[in-house]
């Protein structure tokens, strides 16, 4: 369980003598063991300040983040982050950077080769496992970026717009292989988008966020039912949890905002 | 269990084998260039032929070409003051080669410890700024009084006008490493060990090896130097002393062979460079 109690984030200030920059206003949530959370809002608002501070980067400056009733000092292993920017070592061949949690755990290269070999399967870098992430593409490296969060099946896992890079098609391939080791594994999923729809198609609940400086706008459930049907972002439900979530993101009277 | 239960059909992987066949792979080519250092070199020594023909200084100060390999080869079988020439550069290449590679090895790591200590950066930092700008011959009667007139002093001055451009290398690679490499450790479970073994160290590796190539030359402009300590071997020695006696056909010899040595140095450090780190200039 992860729980958000009344967080705020200030940046020092860029300049000497400048006001230092809230990023994140009175953040309060509870995500419950095995929830799928996603928090949707506009660029800047504050998303990866909080995923950050929730995966031990970055301190809180007001408030407390607790995980499992343990206050959040440092990064950990129960926490996996996919990280927004590229992120592979370039150093490690694709094979090395996804087994790269295995080997920090065997604490030797690892030789759980079969549990490497087949996550590549899965993420279609078959035939990449010895090239070097600068000679994969960007979305396959962020394939292989996803596919090292999940080796170690982690209690939590934390992703900052995972398929941004994505085609539309991988991306819903993405999205449904997330969903299916989701429903095995059961991890608490915090997952930032900018995408609307795939929040809703994602989530059980959706955390909307003001712009900067991020607050809370609103919290909805979404109650489409498990496991979902690809089908239903065609559905009246759907559409309606859609406008709902537009509505807050871009109100009707600041059209042009944003 | 996990992800382990999936079938992979469940979710295509991308099979382009197929079309693969029908298309032919055309290498990049980029036109040759490998001419053009032989061509400055041979642009080089004709122009030096040209002006020593035209006799437009006197031989004593500038000799020609063929006078150098005259030279060379008397140097190189009869030997100057007695001292065959392969005998001069092995002993020059082994005072360089042990004076570098103990400021590698002692450089790197008081690099390391600088970027990651901020009270050993604070203590040492001044220490090297402070040794920096003094000329190697400064140093010589220092050496002389420390470590008398045997090779310890040559390798030592090597070792001391080397070492600073190796800490600072190694110091800055450090603190280039880019967070996020760091984050992705961290959220796996890496202990400090780890997190310096599979990212800070091949981080500062391409700095490092900046700073050794930069290092190699300087070992070689300090050779001189370091053979003016009563040496009577080396190629050092000879240019110094066949200056001393107006020989300025051997002093060219000695120019040549450092300057080709110091060449063949800087390109075994860049081959090497290039197989440890492919990645460099990519990510
Ligand atoms: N290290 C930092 N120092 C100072 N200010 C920062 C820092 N990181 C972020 N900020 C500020 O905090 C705000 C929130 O940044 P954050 O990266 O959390 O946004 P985001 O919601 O993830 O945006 P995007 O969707 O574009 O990724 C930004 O307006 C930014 O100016
Ligand atoms: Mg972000």
């Amino acid at each position: 369980m992860i729980s958000l109690q009344n967080v705020s984030k200030f940046y020092p200030p860029t300049q000497k003598g400048g006001k230092p920059v809230l990023a994140v206003d009175d953040f309060d949530a509870q995500i419950e063991a095995g929830e799928f959370v996603c928090i949707v809002g506009p660029s800047g608002c504050g998303k990866t300040t909080v995923l950050n501070m929730v995966a031990g980067f970055e301190s809180v400056s007001q408030g407390d983040i607790v995980v499992n009733g343990v206050p959040v000092r440092k990064p950990g292993p129960d926490r996996a982050v996919v990280f927004q920017q590229p992120s592979l070592l370039p150093w490690m061949t694709v094979f090395d950077n996804i087994g790269f949690g295995l080997t920090l755990q065997e604490g030797r290269k690892t030789r759980s080769h079969d549990k490497v070999a087949k996550i590549i399967e899965i993420m279609g870098l078959k035939g990449f496992e010895n090239h070097f992430p600068y000679q994969l593409s960007g979305g396959m490296q962020q394939r292989a970026a996803i596919a090292r969060a999940l080796i170690t099946e982690p209690q939590m896992l934390l992703m900052d717009e995972p398929f941004g890079a994505l085609d539309a098609q991988t991306r819903t391939d993405m999205q449904k292989f997330l969903l299916t080791i989701w429903d095995r594994l059961r991890p608490t999923v915090l997952f930032i988008t900018h995408d609307v729809e795939e929040a809703i198609v994602l989530a059980d609940r959706v955390i909307v966020m003001t712009p900067r400086p991020g607050r809370i706008a609103q919290v909805i459930d979404i109650g489409l039912g498990r496991p979902r049907n690809w089908d239903m972002v065609l559905s009246p439900e759907f559409l309606r949890y859609k406008k709902e979530v537009l509505h807050i993101l871009r109100p009707p009277h600041s059209q042009t905002a944003g | 269990m996990g992800y382990s239960y999936m079938a992979s059909d469940e979710l295509d992987a991308e099979s382009a084998e197929g079309a693969l066949e029908q298309k032919v792979w055309k290498e990049d080519k980029k036109p040759y260039r490998g001419y053009v250092p032989w061509l400055v070199a041979v642009i080089m020594i004709a122009l030096w032929w040209g002006v020593t023909a035209l006799n437009l200084f006197p031989p004593t100060a500038l000799p020609s070409p063929g006078a150098v390999v005259h030279d060379f080869i008397t140097v190189a079988t009869v030997g100057y003051s007695g001292e065959p020439l392969l005998t001069s550069t092995l002993y020059s290449l082994g005072r360089i080669t042990t004076g570098f590679i103990a400021a590698v090895v002692v450089g790197v790591p008081i690099g390391f410890w600088m970027a990651s200590t901020d009270w050993v950066f604070l203590a040492i930092d001044p220490l090297l700024q402070f040794l920096r700008p003094i000329p190697p011959l400064a140093y010589i009667p220092v050496m002389i009084v420390w470590f008398g007139i045997g090779e310890t002093s040559k390798v030592v001055l090597i070792f001391f006008c080397t070492i600073p451009i190796i800490i600072i290398s190694a110091m800055s690679g450090v603190k280039s490493v880019q967070e996020t490499r760091i984050r992705v450790a961290q959220c796996l479970g890496a202990n400090k060990r780890q997190i310096f073994r599979y990212v800070i160290f091949p981080s500062a590796l391409p700095e490092i090896f900046t700073g050794m190539r930069v290092g190699i030359g300087i070992a070689w402009t300090c050779l001189v130097a370091a053979e003016m300590i009563a040496a009577s071997k080396g190629l050092g020695w000879m240019i110094e002393s066949a200056g001393n006696e107006l020989q300025i056909g051997v002093v060219f010899v000695g120019i040549v062979m450092i300057g080709l040595l110091g060449y063949g140095m800087e390109l075994i450090i860049r081959s090497i460079e290039h197989r440890v780190t492919p990645w460099k200039g990519k990510a």
